[in-house]
């Protein structure tokens, strides 16, 4: 089949559209990464690989908004993907009070994200906050914290607010994928004589690998990329045990006007999420199946 | 790649082109020779303000219409430079002093106003910082002290005196504290640090440390940052500070504060208003900690001559927009707005009329105050180590490890 040139230039608005918001931005990110350019100026200086070495040798801070960062991925990929999966199999069956509940737990998905951080920052609040109220008024005010400003934990509460923020959207494409699974698979379990772990093991979870790989592959790019929630809610701080790869670009090119060295680092950014996408599609294509 | 650009934009556009066409012409008839001004900055809660002021301005020069566009603080650095780089925003644009005049200067920003009259309505001494190469680029509005609000009050019910030294100020807690009473409220959750910083370093760091530290020959590791943060570390171990205080944001530490249950907020005299709306019978001053003896204090307090007034050098509307600064230059003006935002201004002959400001005018010009010292640290990333050693005392660290893992920040990004 011979397809007419004409056809062609129904290409040309998405192509521009992909050249101008992605493909040039990503060119130049990756152009003044090697350039000292402060992000104001005209001029600049080729400075070769100092930033990328800069990043890996000369920047303790890099350092350690690397570990925040994989600390806040693994605590939201896990967390947010049992928390989804759990409800979505409790809300499979599609009765009325399931789709209400799958609803209610959706209802965090559609708030901005800085009306999320409000919330939260005001229930981790210590002196005013609901969290330490509750503790306090439940006789267990030797368990109050400063929550965002204790450093040592700060990290996991901004993820539980990530995982409270998203989780509902997971549970939606869960619940998709549970409901593709034929039910005949679960008779002929029934039947074999199967218990509901030997069935979620060898029926449910193979089958709803591919509902999976989407999930975490979502949900680890979403938690690398949780710039507002952290900006709007400790700013990075304290001492920067919230900083994430994300807002410290931001602080490298907005606030230090160094926006060869912030460029640099977003390659690094972006080569390091296609790098952990990759290998978890790869672990979780093993995992699926088909009957 | 820039005719690429023209030609993307050209074929995107074209279709909102043919349909703005009529309504272009409309506009030229309408508002011939008129000159629309963008005033940028981060001022939200002046914007009412502000908007009575330009109504005035506009009366006054009917050919010059003025737009306020408004970013909130936190977000104003990367938002100005970028609406100043495009040209899309700021013939008049406000800038921070410190780090980000430093770099708005460096990419040739502002327009110089040394030869203009207006310059002569402000306060010789308050506008240095906008001064660059001997010339004068950017001309500071508001006068801010940052440093501790105290309750009157509270102060005057137990008998207790100003402190004049480390001492004084350690017995003054004391006696806060026995009778109930937080004696600090520190905001540890945004802006503690970086405010009280101020106070607790003014006589404990020789005059240029900051400026040294910079230029490599100060450390972090050096007496004086050491025994503030020891002192710092004094204070939290000794409950001066509410508890949880570094998860504590400024909203609540006000509240802490208006409501009678802290005596200091440790933040500046910006939120006197605030605190005066929340609970109207406070009767407020400034209380700086001096961290020394008696005999060695040098200083009394912290000033900051900040919200710096300035025209775009890339604007087309350069007179009017210096118009607009001449016009927000007069006392009467200024008076309107200093009476209106509770806020000091460096313009001279403003006249203010609110308690709050009488009370606290004398810090001007009777008091020994230094500018503040983290608008010295003009590189982001060391004013960001110098902030952490803090909280990482506020969280249990040692004030020498502290110390210590700053100065590791400032020497990899010195040099």
């Amino acid at each position: 089949m011979r397809i007419s040139k004409t056809l062609y230039l129904f290409f040309i608005p998405g192509f521009l559209l992909y050249f101008i918001f992605f493909i040039y931005p990503t060119a130049s990110a990756l152009f003044y990464s090697f350039t000292d350019w402060d992000g104001l100026s005209e001029n600049f200086r080729y400075v070769g690989f100092e930033n990328y070495e800069r990043a890996f040798t000369g920047d303790s801070v890099f350092a350690k908004v690397f570990v925040n960062n994989l600390q806040f991925m693994f605590t939201v990929v896990v967390l947010q993907t049992l928390v989804a999966l759990a409800f979505a199999i409790l809300l499979v069956k599609n009765t009325k009070t399931n789709v209400f509940f799958r609803a209610l737990y959706f209802f965090p998905t559609i708030l901005s994200s800085v009306s999320v951080a409000f919330i939260w920052a005001f229930i981790y609040d210590p002196t005013f906050g609901i969290l330490n109220s509750f503790l306090e008024s439940a006789g267990l005010g030797a368990y109050t914290l400063g929550w965002l400003g204790d450093a040592s934990i700060a990290i996991y509460c901004l993820a539980i607010t990530q995982v409270w923020f998203h989780a509902g959207q997971m549970l939606i494409i869960f619940v998709a994928g549970l409901q593709s699974i034929p039910e005949d698979l679960y008779e002929v379990a029934r039947i074999e004589g199967a218990s509901k772990w030997q069935t979620f093991k060898s029926v449910t979870w193979p089958l709803l690998a591919p509902s999976a790989t989407i999930v975490v592959a979502y949900t680890t790019i979403q938690s690398f990329k949780a710039f507002d929630l952290v900006f709007a809610m400790t700013g990075g701080g304290p001492n920067n045990a919230t900083e994430i790869i994300a807002t410290y670009i931001y602080e490298v090119a907005f606030r230090s006007y160094e926006f060869g060295y912030a460029s640099a680092i977003s390659v690094l950014f972006m080569i390091i999420i296609g790098i952990i996408t990759y290998l978890q599609f790869k672990a979780l294509r093993s995992d699926r199946v088909s009957y | 790649m820039s005719k690429k650009w023209v030609l993307a934009a050209g074929l995107l556009g074209m279709p909102l082109f043919a349909a703005g066409c009529a309504g272009d012409d409309e506009a030229e008839v309408a508002g011939e020779e008129a000159v629309d001004l963008s005033f940028m900055h981060w001022r939200g809660e002046d914007q009412e303000v502000f908007e009575e002021l330009i109504a005035q301005f506009e009366e006054e020069h009917p050919d010059i219409n003025v737009e306020q566009n408004v970013y909130p603080s936190d977000q104003y650095m990367a938002t100005a430079q970028r609406m100043l780089q495009e040209g899309t925003a700021g013939d008049v644009f406000a800038s921070f002093p410190g780090a980000q005049f430093e770099a708005l200067n460096e990419a040739g920003f502002f327009a110089d106003l040394s030869d203009e009259e207006f310059v002569s309505n402000f306060d010789e001494g308050a506008i240095e910082v906008g001064q660059a190469d001997g010339s004068q680029l950017a001309l500071p509005y508001q006068l801010v002290f940052n440093m501790p609000v105290y309750n009157k009050a509270i102060f005057e019910e137990l008998g207790l005196e100003v402190p004049q030294s480390w001492e004084e100020f350690i017995a003054m807690g004391e006696t806060l504290k026995e009778n109930g009473i937080i004696p600090i409220a520190f905001p540890g959750a945004d802006i503690g640090p970086n405010q009280f910083m101020n106070s607790m370093v003014m006589n404990n760091a020789p005059d240029g440390a900051f400026e040294d530290l910079l230029a490599g020959e100060a450390s972090l590791t050096d007496d004086w940052w050491v025994k503030t943060l020891e002192q710092f570390q004094y204070l939290q171990e000794n409950g001066f500070f509410q508890e949880n205080a570094l998860g504590t944001n400024q909203d609540a530490a006000m509240a802490l504060v208006a409501s009678g249950e802290a005596a200091m907020l440790a933040t500046g005299s910006y939120h006197m208003a605030s605190l005066l709306e929340l609970n109207p019978d406070l009767e407020l001053d400034l209380l700086a900690p001096i961290t020394v003896p008696e005999d060695e204090a040098r200083y009394e307090g912290i000033h900051t001559a900040t919200f710096m007034l300035a025209a775009n050098s890339n604007s087309e509307d350069q007179e009017a927009a210096k118009e607009f600064i001449s016009f927000l230059s007069q006392p009467e003006v200024a008076s309107t707005y200093a009476n209106e935002t509770g806020q000091h201004l460096t313009v001279k002959g403003v006249e203010y009329e609110s308690e709050a400001l009488q009370n606290t005018a004398y810090w001007i010009d009777e008091r020994e105050t230094r500018f503040q010292p983290r608008y010295m640290i003009t590189n982001a990333q060391v004013e960001d180590a110098v902030l952490s050693s803090i909280e990482s005392v506020l969280g249990g660290a040692a004030p020498e490890e502290a110390a210590a893992e700053a100065q590791q920040v400032v020497e990899e990004v010195t040099e």
